[in-house]
């Protein structure tokens, strides 16, 4: 049956298709597209012109301070949701509760969430007003290079925990139970029992929150900076995705865009790569 | 133990702080939505005294919030059923099939899911033009199917994957074709993994702004999160207004969020235990 021999291949065909010409071709293209010229240099190969134009970009170079920022930030980003998971999980009072009003900013576009906090994070907005009942601030969050990088983050935590929240949970839902009672039993302090029961039982959990936040910090922030800050002020709030999209369409430099579109796509190949080390150095332990 | 208790109602009280902060930012939305212009002014923070429906009406109707919101409805519906489709088909021959290069495959599909949009945005809107689908529905359409169908894909098959072979080997005895298979087999027995697939694939075409961005120059070709984005440079001096047109477009999400919760988060724990 010549139909019946065909059919797996019939199954796959469009998929493979849109997937191939929309994702991987584009992906060698771009590769490509970023050894040639802009402008009246289009087409021609120029080397490493882009690359180094780049790197000599205050923007760009702000681009990858600011991923530096991220790095540095990404535990506290895991830690938060990490610990609300253990006290739901522990059952605090109002666990339930906790849990599904924690993952309501998560079904939030980022454009909603940044609209949203450029009205909370405004001069005279909640925000100020609030810290002005305890005699602090006002702090111009988005206005204030120093701190604007800090704000959008935190947005960015804000709408986000509630998804590792949930792998969290998740996570929780594998371990075994009977150990936590072992050490109640014992009479362990909760800071006895996250260490040395929740954290080695959740290694695995653990090392994909913190990819995907890392992922997600990379490439889904793009909303947020777009309404709330316009990588401003100085340029301070810059990532590599939002300098992709000015080069290509604000600046019309699409040879540009292509070149930090690599550099972007090598950070999360080395991001992917250490996913795989450190699973590997997790597989032997078991 | 009195302290142990005690000690949980003291982390129960900045659970509930953060969870309200949770909260507080879209209730404040909402009630500077319904709220008067020259009230805000006086007072942005009191409770509206006066219901203004007018705002939304406003936003609804002379911001164009209303064609945003079809045109972005039209292309999220297509762009999940065709998921939806292409994905458990895929998903079916990669995980109950047998045949040349299916390992290769599901590799090919694997890398492609860590492939993020930023990276080849520039090619793809090349392409686009190229094939002349730059700023038109079906280009879009193929563009967010593109996006998210590595996902669909590696969720179905892992699905699929749990269904047992003895039914899909009973049905091939009963006569069925692979096609009946799929049909009569496979789709009906994929529901619930279809319904949490396509309930993230909509969260994300939906709430997506870069791809619609790059795709659809043309104002009336915006989707409803572009259109979001414009509300503000219009709105800046009537913030009332600027609130009415966010509330409307986070309405459709929240609504997904208030009934089909359990359907995310077992989307989204699949993505996990899985990977």
């Amino acid at each position: 049956m010549r139909s019946e021999r065909l059919a797996p291949y019939v199954l796959v065909a469009p998929a493979l298709l849109i997937i191939v010409a929309l994702r991987l071709w584009p992906l060698l293209l771009g590769v490509n597209f970023s050894f040639t010229g802009d402008g009246e240099r289009n087409g021609t190969m120029v080397g490493l012109d882009n690359y180094l134009e780049m790197f000599q970009d205050a923007t760009f170079q702000s681009a990858l301070r600011n991923v530096g920022l991220l790095v540095l930030l990404l535990p506290v980003a895991v830690a938060i949701p990490g610990l609300l998971a253990t006290f739901i999980y522990l059952r605090v009072p109002g666990h339930r509760v906790f849990r599904s009003v924690y993952f309501f900013p998560a079904v939030l576009s980022p454009v909603i969430v940044g609209a949203i906090f450029n009205l909370m994070l405004a001069f005279d907005g909640p925000l100020n007003t609030v810290l002005a009942t305890i005699g602090l601030g006002p702090v111009d969050w988005l206005g204030d290079p120093g701190v604007a990088m800090f704000a959008v983050v935190g947005v960015h935590v804000w709408a986000t925990f509630g998804m590792a929240l949930v792998v969290f949970l998740a996570g929780f839902a594998t371990l075994d139970s009977a150990l936590l009672d072992a050490a109640r039993m014992d009479g362990a302090s909760l800071p006895q029992t996250i260490r040395h029961v929740i954290i080695p039982g959740l290694t695995r959990t653990i090392q994909f929150v913190f990819v995907t936040t890392m992922i997600g910090m990379l490439t889904s922030m793009f909303g947020l900076l777009y309404v709330m800050t316009s990588g401003g002020p100085e340029g301070s709030t810059y990532l590599p995705e939002y300098y992709v999209w000015i080069q290509q369409g604000q600046m019309n430099r699409p040879a540009l865009a292509s070149a930090a579109s690599t550099v972007l796509f090598l950070i999360m190949l080395v991001v992917g790569l250490l996913q795989i080390s450190v699973l590997r150095r997790a597989g032997r332990e078991d | 133990m009195p302290d142990k208790r005690l000690i949980r109602w003291v982390v129960a009280v900045p659970m509930a702080l953060l969870a309200l902060a949770t909260i507080y930012p879209l209730v404040f939305t909402a009630n500077v939505a319904l709220k008067a212009r020259r009230d805000y002014v006086l007072d942005r923070f009191s409770p509206t005294t006066s219901l203004q429906w007018d705002n939304i009406v406003t936003a609804w109707t002379s911001v164009g919030m209303a064609r945003y919101f079809a045109n972005s409805l039209v292309v999220v519906t297509i762009s999940v059923v065709l998921l939806l489709l292409l994905g458990s088909m895929a998903g079916f021959a990669l995980s109950r099939l047998r045949f040349r290069g299916s390992k290769a495959l599901f590799l090919g599909c694997l890398a492609a899911l860590f492939i993020p949009f930023q990276v080849i945005m520039v090619p793809l809107a090349r392409v686009m033009a190229d094939s002349g689908l730059i700023d038109t529905y079906p280009g879009l359409v193929l563009a967010y199917v593109a996006q998210f169908l590595p996902f669909t894909i590696f969720l179905m098959t892992s699905y699929y994957k749990t269904i047992p072979a003895e039914i899909v080997d009973a049905a091939r005895i009963d006569g069925n074709t692979t096609y009946g298979v799929y049909r009569r087999i496979m789709l009906p027995m994929g529901t619930p993994a279809l319904l949490s697939v396509g309930i993230l694939n909509t969260l994300f075409c939906w709430n997506d702004v870069l791809i619609s961005l790059l795709m659809m120059p043309s104002a009336n070709h915006r989707t409803l999160m572009v259109g979001v984005t414009s509300l503000r440079g219009q709105y800046s001096d009537n913030i009332p207004t600027f609130a009415s047109g966010v509330l409307i477009a986070a309405v459709p999400m929240l609504m997904i969020y208030l009934f089909l919760q359990r359907q995310i988060a077992d989307g989204v724990t699949a993505g996990s235990t899985k990977g």
